[in-house]
C-alpha cells in the first residue's frame, strides 16, 4: 500500500512548493489534490497549470494519489435548482479532466447532501440520475469515481449495504466506495464496511474517531490514527482479506497548535505502521 | 396565429410542446413545455403516475409542469381543454427561472388566465417543509423550496405555505382551472404519497 495526504493540509502560509518538499521529507508516495479547495487547483485553473502542477508534484518526488473535492458541500448533486446540478456535474466532469492530466485514476466525490429541506428520497434518485452519466464519461476517461462515506455529515447512505444498495442502482463498474474509515461514527464498523464493499473501494481515507463524543455539537469526532476509537488491527486485517493494495490517503484535521508540520511526520510514521501491521 | 406566436416561430424560439399520453387511455396528459420547463423533474413526476392516476379520471386532465415562458399554443391548448370541461393544472416552475422568463411568465398568468403572481420567495428555513393543501383533499406535500404566491387569489385558494396562499381553483365554463404555485411533480418523483394522493384525487374530482 502506498501512502499520501492532501493538499489542504498543508499549512496556507507555507505554499505549496514548500508542502511538497514537507510531505517527501516526511515519507509518503503522493498527494491527494483538493480541487477547490487550495489556492493552487481551482476550478478556474487552466489545463496548462494543472499540467504544470502535476510537474511540481513530480518533481518533488511524489504522484498524485486521486482527486478530491469539497465543493459538493455547497453544490450538491442533489441540490433543487437544475442550475445548481448542472455546476455539481461540471465539478465532477473537471475532477475526471483533471484526473487524466494529473496521471491519476481516482476522484473523490460527496454525492448527495440530506438537508432538513431536501429530504433522502430525492437525494437518492437525483444522486443515481447524476452519477449514470458520469459513471460513463469516467469509464471513458479510464478514472473511478468513489463516492464517499460522510455518513453522519451527508446524512446519507448510513449503512454500508445501504450503500451496496446504491452502488447497485448506479449500476457502473467506473462507480465505487472512497471509504473514509474515520467517518463511520458510532453507526458501525469500519472493518464491516471494507470486507462488504471490497473491490469497490477506490481509495481509502484515513483519520480516528472518537466514537463517544457525538456530532450533535460543535465539537470534532476526529482526531489523529491511534489516538480514537477505531479498531485498527481490525481494519488492518479487512484490508488484508479483501486484497486491498491501493493508496492509504490521510484525512485529518489540522490538529496541531504548534509545529503544524509536525502532524505530517507523526500521520506518516502512523501509517507505516498500520501497514507493517504492527499495531 | 397571434403576432407573438409568429414571432416566436419566426424566430425559432418556441418548440411545439410535446403531449405525453398513457397509452390506452386519453383522459390525462401531460403537457411537456421541453425547453420552456423549469424542472424536468416535475414532467418526470407527472409521468411516472400518469397510467396510475388515469384510472381515477372522470374528465379530461391537462397537466403542465414546472411552466417557465408559457407558448401561445400551450395556452390555447389549455384553454380548448377547458372549454371542453376538462381540468387544467398548470404548474408554475418560474421560481427556478431567469428574471426574463420570470417575467414573461407572470404577464402570461395575468393575461391569459387573470392569475397575479407575487416575485416567488425562498421558503427555507421554516419550521415545516410542507405544502398545506385544502382541497380537493386536506393533506401536506413537501414544498420544493421556492414558491410562487399568489397576489388576490382570483378563485378558490386550495393551497398554503406558511400561511401564504400557492395554490388556487377556478371554474372555467365547463372546466376547471387549478394554478399551482409551489411545484408538486418533484414530489411525485420522489414517491411521496400524499402527493400522489391530492392528484389522484383532482382528477376524480
Amino acid at each position: 500500500m502506498k501512502k499520501a495526504i492532501g493538499d489542504n493540509m498543508i499549512p496556507r502560509e507555507w505554499g505549496l512548493e514548500r508542502g511538497l518538499e514537507l510531505i517527501k521529507q516526511a515519507g509518503y508516495d503522493g498527494i491527494e489534490l483538493w480541487l477547490g479547495d487550495v489556492p493552487w487547483f481551482q476550478m478556474a485553473t487552466s489545463d496548462s497549470d494543472v499540467r504544470a502542477l502535476r510537474r511540481n508534484v513530480e518533481n518533488a518526488g511524489l504522484v498524485v494519489s486521486n482527486v478530491s473535492t469539497g465543493l459538493h458541500w455547497a453544490t450538491p448533486l442533489s441540490a433543487r435548482d437544475p442550475a445548481a446540478r448542472a455546476q455539481a456535474t461540471h465539478i465532477v466532469e473537471r475532477q475526471i479532466e483533471t484526473a487524466v492530466m494529473l496521471g491519476t485514476d481516482a476522484v473523490l466525490v460527496v454525492a448527495g447532501l440530506v438537508t432538513e429541506e431536501v429530504p433522502y428520497n430525492e437525494v437518492y434518485q437525483r444522486c443515481l440520475e447524476a452519477l449514470q452519466p458520469l459513471g460513463d464519461k469516467a469509464a471513458r476517461a479510464g478514472v473511478k469515481i468513489g463516492c464517499e462515506n460522510c455518513n453522519s455529515e451527508q446524512r446519507f447512505l448510513i449503512s454500508p449495504r445501504e450503500f451496496s444498495q446504491f452502488l447497485n442502482d448506479v449500476g457502473s463498474p467506473a462507480v465505487g466506495i472512497h471509504l473514509d474509515v474515520g467517518n463511520i461514527h458510532d453507526t458501525g464498523f469500519a472493518e464491516q464496511w471494507i470486507e462488504l464493499h471490497g473491490p469497490r473501494i477506490t481509495r481509502i481515507h484515513l483519520k480516528d474517531v472518537l466514537k463517544h463524543r457525538g456530532r450533535c455539537g460543535d465539537q470534532s469526532v476526529y482526531t489523529n490514527l491511534f489516538l480514537g476509537d477505531n479498531n485498527w488491527p481490525a481494519i488492518r486485517a479487512a484490508l488484508t482479506k479483501v486484497r486491498y493494495d491501493g493508496w492509504l490517503v490521510a484525512e485529518m484535521e489540522a490538529r496541531y497548535r504548534y509545529a503544524p508540520d509536525q502532524q505530517f511526520y507523526d500521520t506518516a510514521k502512523a501509517m507505516d505502521r498500520f501497514i507493517a501491521g504492527r499495531l | 396565429m397571434y403576432r407573438r406566436e409568429f414571432l416566436s416561430h419566426a424566430t425559432g424560439i418556441v418548440t411545439l410542446p410535446a403531449l405525453i399520453d398513457f397509452a390506452g387511455s386519453r383522459r390525462t396528459a401531460v403537457l411537456d413545455l421541453q425547453e420552456n420547463c423549469c424542472l424536468r423533474e416535475s414532467v418526470a413526476g407527472y409521468s411516472a403516475v400518469l397510467a396510475d392516476v388515469d384510472r381515477a379520471a372522470r374528465r379530461s386532465v391537462l397537466i403542465v409542469p414546472a411552466a417557465g415562458r408559457i407558448p401561445e399554443r400551450a395556452i390555447h391548448r389549455m384553454v380548448a381543454s377547458m372549454q371542453a370541461g376538462g381540468i387544467v393544472i398548470l404548474e408554475s416552475g418560474a421560481a427556478f427561472a431567469s428574471e426574463q422568463v420570470l417575467r414573461a411568465h407572470r404577464d402570461t398568468l395575468r393575461e391569459s388566465f387573470a392569475v397575479r403572481v407575487s416575485a416567488p420567495v425562498r421558503l427555507w428555513p421554516r419550521r415545516t417543509p410542507y405544502v398545506d393543501y385544502t382541497w380537493p383533499v386536506a393533506t401536506k406535500v413537501r414544498d420544493f423550496s421556492r414558491a410562487m404566491p399568489l397576489d388576490q387569489p382570483a378563485g378558490e385558494t386550495i393551497g398554503f405555505a406558511d400561511g401564504q396562499p400557492v395554490a388556487l381553483r377556478r371554474q372555467v365554463g365547463r372546466g376547471t382551472f387549478i394554478f399551482l404555485g409551489s411545484p408538486l411533480g418533484p414530489a411525485l418523483w420522489a414517491g411521496d404519497r400524499e402527493a400522489n394522493r391530492w392528484l389522484r384525487e383532482v382528477v376524480r374530482s
